[in-house]
């Protein structure tokens, strides 16, 4: 029980740091918080494979390639300067639908009964719950249609990626870069 | 019942010839006239043939088509339509061709014929029918045609407004007319003449009062009795020949024939027969009284008309059928004759109408002469004449029926009949000839309005008229139509035992007279004195040899000291105009000043303001941020997650 | 299981809607690509809950599926960013409103 807490806590913690730091490093490493506990979170559920997946694929991986974006992106000049802020006052609602939606959420999941099933076997054993061997097994048996066809997206992904953003020839003169466009006065009100 | 399929042609031929004429009028020209004319005649004809089937039983009938098993359409020529079957087709068919030489040369020849071969049309719907449906659709349709010819002269505004204005007092008569049918299918269930009138008895009295009331209205605003009058002396904006055959001869004489196809109506209902007598005896009287002030030739002949056809009113309301049909028959003749010869005087006076600017005629046209002096011996009265015999019966059959009072004022309005028409005859044809006088010493304040009807009269080079027709064109009509205008009367001869009073028998049966009656001898001196003091006021104020002499400065003091109620027809118009006219106009002026642009156009307006705004609202949702397209997708989420709480997590 | 399923769900439910008022109320697209991670996080999370809960593999499955298919959408997500960056010199979802109207 205290593990979960403690895990709980630091994940919500680290979810609020990334989505209100001021510059984009820092949400990063937020999130590399958040993924790490979220690992340890899965470990006291019986997925181990699912754990050590999540900091491979997602921290190693994904939060690499945005580090490498930032990267990218800080080579301009002053990139992340915020512009106008075409929605102000947007705060509000947005927590008002959260917070109605994660009310609803909570009404419905104090309804129902759960009853855990028990885990036979020990962790870590061969074959047991949560194990790489059942996972294997279940991957290439059962859903192997669904391994196949992610396959098949992330092929499509690789490929749209350079399609959309690997062709920039070196030495080209740059581009005509697009202004901000300012914000337009209020259309007049028709009166109805 | 046999079926007469010659009765489709009589009433059809017509009808095509309207088409015709109106569809290839530019291309036929001169041959409109004597299409028309022979596609008149020709049921003329036919309806001759039909005479032996029209007398026996029924008549003969032709079924059309059935609506509904109840009102079943048709035709019947039987001894009442075959009378006005034969004055509509034969006086048509001689106004048609007195109407080639007097519309010759006008632009729009054809279009006069097409419009007299579809009134011809539409009267023969009138009066062939079989029921009540039928026959008001022949009344509407008579409206119709007395509107388009009234109008024929539509570059001139009078003319215009008369139009309109038969046309709405007519209208005025069809909803009494329709109020009535309404009541009979109501209490009957069917529109036949046959099937109503042999349940008569289903009527309520008051029911039936209803609906002699609602058929009068009708025969009231159609054949101008008082107060739904004031129509026709300003339908005599139409060209003569029209003048000459609705308004004297058929169309205001379909009233007359209403009452008498509906006798068996009044004969159950003597309120509606007190009612009927006296308007005809007031109509009678008041166009009598009226005629006696007018200088305009035709508006003369019109309140005559008006006079007469009160007389038939009166004879065919109180119960004296016959004596109101022949009236019809007789009065048919002799004014058509004195139309066709007034207009024999205005075309051939370059469309002059006013007779203070006439005289001495006698000698410049003598036909003419001798044309209007029959036409009005016939109509006074004068013994052996035939307007003798029916003016005489209707008087005789008035006091006959147990109406003293409608009587004596049918007998002073013969007196004035006698005043008035001899005052035209007078002033028009003896003395000398005063065209060339200057208008205002004549007491004429407005010499342009003194009755110019053609508006193509101030191109008129030689003042002669259009002498291109032939000349027995319009002679000719008015010479046949002196034979009957002298001698149909006789047909009468001999009361109940006379041809007349044989033909009609069968229809209306016997009478018996009301106590106390005058004999026939007594009633007919009073009417021959009245009818000789007449005449003989007129000569002296117009026709002794000192009265010619001085008949300018007599014609202008007449005209000046004329009392206003006599030049304003006692003030008819002035307050049909106050009563009905002027309201309806503020009505829809205030509709169009403030219903109009304030309250349905705003009403538009807001629908598509209203839409606008829509649209605008909607439009600012699109702001292409995708922030905003992310609020309301939570926005949805955050909807779902409430629907699945309160409604589906209950499952 | 450390606690009730009941408690692992409403962290769950935290998480995810974190992740959204992040997707709302920040500019940055980066941060807003984070956030939708946040998401995909929060939701896996449910999934190996109730596969714990019910002893089936198929949550452990489905998560994996999520994780490969979220580094997917992550990849082109990032490729947009940096295009649009070539084109504009800012990275600010609010100018990239062409759809507008």
């Amino acid at each position: 029980m205290i593990a979960f807490i403690a895990l709980s806590l630091v994940m919500i913690a680290s979810a609020l740091f990334t989505v209100t730091a001021k510059k984009p490093v820092y949400s990063v490493v937020g999130l590399l918080v958040n993924f790490i506990a979220l690992a340890i979170t899965y470990l006291t559920l019986h997925a181990e494979f699912l754990a050590v997946i999540q900091i491979v694929v997602y921290s190693g991986a994904i939060l690499i390639l945005f580090v490498f974006v930032i990267a990218l992106l800080s080579s301009g000049t002053k990139p992340f300067e915020p512009g106008p802020n075409r929605m102000p006052r947007v705060l509000a609602p947005a927590l008002l639908f959260g917070v109605i939606g994660f009310v609803a959420i909570a009404i419905a999941i104090s309804k129902t009964v759960f009853t855990p099933a028990a885990i036979v076997g020990a962790t870590g054993d061969a074959n047991v719950f949560g194990s790489v061997a059942d996972f294997g097994t279940a991957l290439f048996t059962t859903n192997l249609l669904p391994f196949e066809v992610t396959a098949f997206v992330l092929m499509v992904a690789i490929i749209g990626v350079v399609l959309l953003a690997g062709d920039e020839a070196p030495g080209r003169r740059a581009p005509k870069r697009i202004a901000r466009e300012p914000i337009s006065p209020p259309r007049e009100r028709i009166a109805p | 019942m046999q079926d007469y399929p010659l009765l489709l042609l009589i009433w059809l031929l017509p009808l095509f010839g309207a088409v015709l004429l109106w569809a290839f009028g530019p291309q036929l020209k001169t041959w409109a006239g004597p299409i028309g004319s022979a596609l008149v005649g020709v049921p003329f004809i036919a309806a001759l043939t039909l005479w032996g089937a029209a007398t026996t039983g029924t008549g003969a009938h032709q079924t059309l088509f059935a609506w509904l098993p109840q009102f079943v359409f048709g035709l019947q020529l039987d001894r009442i339509s075959l009378v006005w079957t034969m004055i509509i087709t034969g006086v048509g068919f001689l106004i048609h061709v007195y109407s080639i030489g007097y519309m010759a040369g006008e632009k729009a020849f054809a279009r006069f014929f097409a419009y007299l071969n579809f009134f011809i049309f539409a009267m023969l719907t009138l009066v062939l029918s079989d029921n009540f449906v039928g026959m008001l659709v022949g009344w509407g349709l008579v409206g119709l045609a007395s509107y388009l010819l009234i109008g024929y002269y539509f570059e001139r505004p009078t003319a215009v407004a008369a139009s309109k204005k038969a046309f709405v007092i007519n209208v005025v008569g069809d909803i009494g007319i329709l109020y009535a049918v309404f009541v009979i299918v109501a209490k009957i269930g069917a529109i036949g003449y046959g099937d109503v009138f042999a349940h008569i008895a289903k009527f309520s009295p008051g029911e039936l009062f209803a609906v002699c009331l609602g058929l009068f209205i009708g025969c009231a605003a159609k054949s101008a009795q008082v107060p739904l009058h004031t129509w026709l002396p300003d339908a005599m904006e139409g060209p003569t020949p029209v003048s000459a055959l609705i308004h004297a001869a058929t169309m205001v004489t379909a009233g007359v024939y209403l009452i008498a196809r509906c006798a068996p109506l009044w004969n159950a209902s003597s309120d509606a027969r007190v009612l009927v007598g006296s308007i005809g005896a007031l109509t009678a009287l008041t166009g009598a009284i009226l005629g006696c002030a007018q200088w305009d030739i035709k508006r003369i002949l019109a309140y005559s008309t008006m006079s007469q056809i009160g007389y038939m009113i009166m004879g065919v309301g109180v119960g004296a059928y016959d004596a109101g049909i022949l009236h019809f028959l007789t009065h048919a003749f002799f004014k058509a004759q004195l139309f066709l010869g007034a207009g024999i005087i205005i075309h051939n006076l370059a469309n002059q109408q006013d007779v203070r600017l006439m005289g001495g005629l006698r000698k410049k046209m003598p036909f003419a002469f001798a044309a209007m002096t029959i036409g009005v011996l016939s109509i006074c009265g004068i013994p052996g004449f035939s307007g003798y015999f029916s003016k005489d019966a209707v008087l005789n059959g008035t006091l006959a029926h147990g109406h003293p009072v409608m009587w004596a004022v049918g007998v002073l309005t013969a007196g004035l009949t006698a005043y008035y028409m001899f005052r035209m005859l007078f002033v028009t044809f003896l003395g000398a000839y005063r065209g060339d006088v200057d208008p205002s010493e004549l007491g004429l304040r407005h010499p342009e309005l003194a009755g110019t009807a053609n508006p193509h009269a101030a191109d008129d080079e030689h003042g002669h008229g259009h002498a291109h027709a032939p000349a027995w064109l319009m002679s000719g009509p008015v010479a046949l139509l002196m034979i009957p205008t002298v001698l149909i009367g006789w047909l009468d001869f001999g009361g109940e035992s006379s041809p007349w009073g044989q033909f009609f028998a069968p229809v209306f049966g016997k009478f018996e007279p009301v106590a106390g009656t005058l004999p026939d001898g007594l009633t007919g001196l009073i009417v021959f004195v009245l009818i000789a003091a007449g005449f003989t006021v007129a000569y002296m104020r117009y026709g002794n040899p000192q009265a010619l002499l001085d008949a300018i400065p007599r014609l202008r003091a007449e005209t000046v000291r004329m009392p206003s109620a006599l030049t304003h027809a006692f003030y008819f118009d002035a307050a049909i105009d106050a009563l009905f006219v002027k309201p309806s106009i503020a009505l829809g002026g205030f509709f169009s000043r403030v219903i109009d642009p304030h309250v349905i156009d705003a009403g538009v307006r807001e629908a598509s303001i209203s839409a606008n705004w829509l649209g605008h609202l909607f439009r600012s949702f699109q702001t292409g941020l995708v922030r905003a397209y992310a609020l309301a997708l939570a926005f949805g989420a955050a909807c779902f997650a409430i629907y699945y709480v309160w409604i589906g997590a209950g499952r | 299981m450390n606690a009730p399923v009941e408690a692992y769900i409403i962290v769950a439910a935290i998480l995810f809607f974190i992740g959204v008022v992040g997707v709302i109320a920040r500019r940055n697209p980066l941060i807003q690509l984070m956030s939708i991670e946040l998401l995909f996080n929060s939701a896996n999370l449910a999934l190996v809950t109730f596969a714990r809960s019910w002893a089936n593999n198929a949550g452990h499955i489905f998560a994996f599926l999520v994780i490969t298919v979220a580094a997917a959408e992550a990849a082109i997500g990032l490729a947009i960013v940096v295009i649009v960056f070539r084109k504009t010199t800012f990275v600010d979802v609010d100018e990239v409103a062409t759809l507008k109207g």
